[in-house]
């Protein structure tokens, strides 16, 4: 409504008020300082009676002060490096496969063939995304061992890229979290890299599971934690989901959308609070808010394990998960908000929050715009919908969910690990620079919304290795609204 | 002069700071409540027996052992056991048995503990959950949350696969989190989900844990608010977590796997006690300096080198290797309940007395080996018994899949007495006159059977 310079000047006064104050008092100061002229400032000078002692005690008063107050700063956390896992080409599912496994699978059921042959096509799924070697047996023959092999195969090989990036000696990992939802041996799969990698046995590890899709975000806030109290340690996070046990093998509809979605992937992040890694960490954590709708009884229902009427155990999506979704996002950024967004912003919002209460209530509540605050949106790859509600919400671009509907195309909902193909994503096509501050969301069964905000801590070449490495100049593509299959 | 008390205020004012934020780390148990699970899901003598001979998988052999490793196993004949095996179904069970074995638990202990300690919900700003065996989504801890209503901007963390020792990890993170904020309260969740886990083949090594794993599971309410340290029970002294799957016997020692003929059950290896032993060990290693007091370690220390000097010189007589004296710097300890062997041995290294050890041999007889809440049993045991005054110092050590030894020192803030404890109502009956096990009065005669000719018919009923 506004021309648009009347905003852009408003939004530059606001964002730089101290600016705007200092100027001027700095100003008046030196305007009198030079009327005085340079024989009075001279006279001024030597009447202050400076004794050696004195200054001596003043300036170890001061070095004092400064060390403590430096000291009780909370830690910054670092992200030294990532890596996400790329699946060997022998794992892929195009769609004709996916939908000939289906129709040998179901082949009493040709209504569920054909209702996940309709997601396949509106899915925003490409022809490379993986799953499991026991998946592609018909029917699949998901055995503990098996599922144990892919957790193997992905973790691992995450693991071993992260540290040829970073060049870490297992030896010198402090603490270790692994999230993955839906697998959870006895030992844990942390029992399992502390095995593989010789880990040292006064290891703090934990194992998160059942807490969904942004569970890398919660393993991020607890590595966070940790590292605030253990100075000069570093954290190993894995952040992973294994699809073999997972696979639903009935034929309720609501329940095969998961095997429509969800694809294998894997992410290994080095997080670290060493005053030496500040200058090679590719990024500095801001914030972490976390949001749990579980007190709500639709939102704790729209993502929920249960078994059909045959006894097969599936994950049922519910309808409202859109609506769920929207609203805990909702009150993410109500506490996010205030923590990002400039200054110019939370007074817009403050004003118009005003205005509805007092004046009119039909003024259209103001939706801060998060492209002030933040240079890239990493949102989870959960779905088309996810993304495309997103975009509607927080009014940004295509170029801004760019990233995720494209990770979606490559890799499928790999769950957790998705935010990082993400990033990844960002990195490979040269878009982050020092400085920029990413925002990532994810949302996760429970329901919960976690989000993460981080700042670019260096100049980050393009990546040669990673995920994205052979199939990036092919993107972005454009993804059609229905694949006709 | 003014220019001088200002930089030494700031400097008073940041020494204080550091000074206070010390005091609001601590971290306190406010109270705990222990899960006593209904009447009618005991499981006694007969029905075990019921049980096994259900199994068609299951021959004369493995009826040998199974009465060799029931009866030294230390277990009693009040032992809780899942719904599922109670009702018969043990062979196929679903998912809904295992939710509804958690909700039991849930709704009973939970509320007995708001209620309690008259803390609601919605004051909750932590939650920890280990259930190891069961992962589903929603998460456990979600459902917690669900039916507790409890606030948005909780932090939860549902911790899964970390075995029996999965308390002290728990406790773990809720020490770390109390040290970078203040006035939290959280609430830890410990159990174990015996339904989906049962095991239904013949493989020795993994039937064993159908005979030692019963249903049980404790809820901890602690805090770091200064303003409760009154109210609390235990104060948090320090916290050693010791983790051997870099070694590969020890990983493999306690493993979840499928066997011969797919049946999925957790492998006891035979060498589950060497990786035990060892663990345990350098877990004491590294507790021992931390919680005993300087005069022991000197002691220690003084006759260790004094051994090696007098056994360079003296090639013949070798004096008896220094014992450290736990009991310096410890005054009760709270042994995780894996098994009679389990605790025998750990009482032998410790040179623990009979007094010592009978919480815990009292915690296995009386609820068997309830995974990662067995420690708080055997707490609440001696809360029960009085044995717990102010000033003491409680060790508590439990071991896990992994291989993990993980232990931790609670010092008592107040003498505490029995009120509303798991053990209220039969505490007076123990320490029974004998805890033999009445397997071997009933079934002995099984080893006395001929593998040939022995053959159970079809309606036999066990008398």
């Amino acid at each position: 409504m506004l021309p648009k310079y009347v905003k852009l000047g408003y939004r530059y006064l606001v964002d730089h008020i101290l600016t705007f104050l200092f100027i001027p008092i700095m100003a008046a100061v030196s305007i009198q300082i030079l009327r005085l002229g340079p024989e009075e400032i001279l006279t001024i000078w030597n009447s202050l009676q400076f004794y050696f002692f004195q200054i001596l005690c003043s300036s170890f008063l001061v070095t004092l002060i400064a060390t403590v107050y430096f000291m009780s700063k909370p830690r910054s956390i670092y992200l030294v490096d990532y890596a996400c896992y790329k699946p060997p080409i022998t794992s892929r599912v195009p769609f004709s496969t996916f939908m000939e496994h289906s129709r040998l699978i179901l082949k009493d059921n040709p209504k569920s063939v054909e209702f996940q042959m309709r997601i396949l096509e509106r899915s925003g799924l490409g022809e490379e995304t993986s799953l499991p070697p026991a998946i592609h047996y018909i029917p699949p023959n998901p055995t503990m061992e098996a599922a144990r092999g892919e957790a193997e195969a992905v973790i691992f090989s995450a693991i071993d890229s992260l540290m040829q990036k970073t060049r870490i000696k297992p030896k010198d990992i402090d603490i270790l979290i692994v999230n993955c939802s839906l697998f959870s041996p006895t030992p844990s799969l942390s029992a399992m890299v502390v095995n593989k990698y010789r880990l040292r046995s006064n290891i703090k590890s934990f194992n998160l599971s059942g807490m969904g899709c942004s569970a890398g975000l919660i393993s991020i806030d607890l590595a966070r934690d940790l590292l605030q109290v253990h100075p000069n340690s570093n954290a190993l996070v894995v952040s992973t989901e294994i699809i073999t046990p997972n696979y639903y093998q009935g034929s309720e509809r609501a329940m095969l959308l998961p095997n429509c979605l969800f694809r294998v992937g894997s992410a290994a992040i080095l997080l670290s609070n060493k005053r030496g890694d500040r200058n090679r960490a590719k990024y500095k954590l801001v914030h972490v808010v976390r949001t749990h709708k579980g007190a709500d009884d639709k939102a704790y229902k729209c993502v929920y394990e249960q078994e059909d009427p045959q006894g097969k155990v599936g994950i049922n999506l519910s309808k409202d998960l859109m609506i769920i979704a929207g609203e805990a996002l909702k009150s993410n950024i109500t506490t996010i908000g205030p923590l990002v967004l400039p200054a110019s912003e939370q007074l817009l919002f403050l004003f118009t929050l005003i205005g509805r209460k007092i004046f009119n209530s039909k003024w259209k509540p103001y939706i801060p715009d998060f492209k002030q605050a933040f240079e890239h949106f990493c949102i989870h790859a959960g779905g088309r919908a996810v993304i495309d509600e997103l975009q509607k919400n927080l009014q940004l671009s295509a170029e801004h969910v760019e990233a995720s509907r494209m990770t979606l195309h490559r890799f499928g909902n790999t769950s957790s690990s998705s935010l990082w193909y993400e990033l990844s994503y960002i990195e490979a096509k040269g878009r982050m620079k020092k400085g920029d501050r990413i925002w990532q969301i994810a949302f996760g069964s429970g329901f919960k919304c976690n989000s993460a905000v981080w700042k670019c801590n260096r100049r980050i070449k393009t990546p040669t290795d990673g995920p994205w490495q052979d199939c990036i100049n092919r993107y972005p593509v454009h993804i059609p609204e229905i694949v006709k299959l | 002069m003014f220019s001088y008390c200002f930089p030494l205020l700031c400097l008073f004012y940041n020494l204080w700071k550091i000074f206070d934020r010390r005091r609001h780390q601590n971290c306190y148990i406010l109270d705990y409540e222990c899960y006593k699970p209904s009447d009618d899901k005991k499981l006694s003598t007969r029905f075990c027996g019921e049980v096994i001979r259900r199994n068609k998988q299951l021959g004369l052999n493995e009826y040998k052992f199974l009465l060799k490793a029931i009866v030294s196993s230390g277990i009693g004949e009040d032992t809780y056991g899942p719904r599922m095996v109670l009702e018969g179904r043990e062979m196929s069970p679903t998912l809904e048995d295992a939710i509804i074995e958690m909700d039991d638990f849930f709704l009973d202990t939970i509320d007995k503990l708001f209620n309690k300690t008259g803390i609601s919900p919605s004051e909750i700003d932590v939650l920890v959950v280990n259930i190891s065996m069961l992962a589903i989504v929603p998460s456990l801890s979600s459902r917690i949350i669900h039916h507790y209503k409890m606030r948005e901007d909780i932090k939860v963390y549902n911790l899964t696969g970390m075995g029996c020792s999965a308390s002290p990890i728990a406790i773990n993170i809720v020490q770390n989190i109390f040290k970078t904020q203040r006035n939290v309260q959280a609430l830890i969740v410990t159990s174990e989900s015996l339904s989906l886990g049962w095991y239904t083949g013949k493989d020795r090594s993994m039937i064993l844990t159908n005979c030692l794993f019963r249903s049980g599971g404790c809820a901890i309410l602690l805090t770091n608010k200064v303003a409760l340290k009154e109210k609390a029970m235990f104060k948090l002294k320090c916290l050693v977590r010791t983790h051997h799957g870099a070694k590969d016997e020890s990983y493999d020692c306690c493993k979840q796997k499928e066997d011969d003929q797919g049946y999925e059950g957790v492998h006891l290896g035979k060498n589950l006690p060497k990786a035990a032993t060892r663990a345990f060990v350098d877990n004491l290693k590294e507790i021992a300096p931390k919680i005993l007091p300087v005069r022991e370690l000197l002691r220690f220390t003084l006759l260790t080198l004094i051994r090696k000097m007098t056994q360079k010189y003296n090639k013949t007589g070798a004096a008896a290797r220094p014992v450290i004296n736990f009991k310096t710097g410890i005054d009760h300890f709270c042994l995780h309940t894996g098994g009679k062997a389990v605790i025998d041995a750990v009482a032998q290294n410790l040179n623990l007395s009979e007094y010592d050890i009978e919480p815990a041999r009292m915690t296995l007889h009386r609820f068997g080996n309830t995974s990662a809440s067995s420690i708080w049993y055997v707490l609440a045991y001696m809360q029960a018994k009085k044995r717990l005054k102010k000033g003491n110092k409680v060790f508590m050590i439990s071991f896990g899949a992994g291989f993990k030894c993980n232990s931790c020192l609670w010092e008592v803030m107040r003498d505490l007495d029995q009120d509303g404890n798991v053990w209220k109502e039969f505490i007076n009956s123990y320490p029974p006159k004998t805890i033999d096990n009445p397997f071997f009065e009933k079934y002995g005669w099984i080893n006395e059977e001929d593998p040939d000719t022995f053959h159970i018919p079809d309606d036999y009923v066990i008398p």
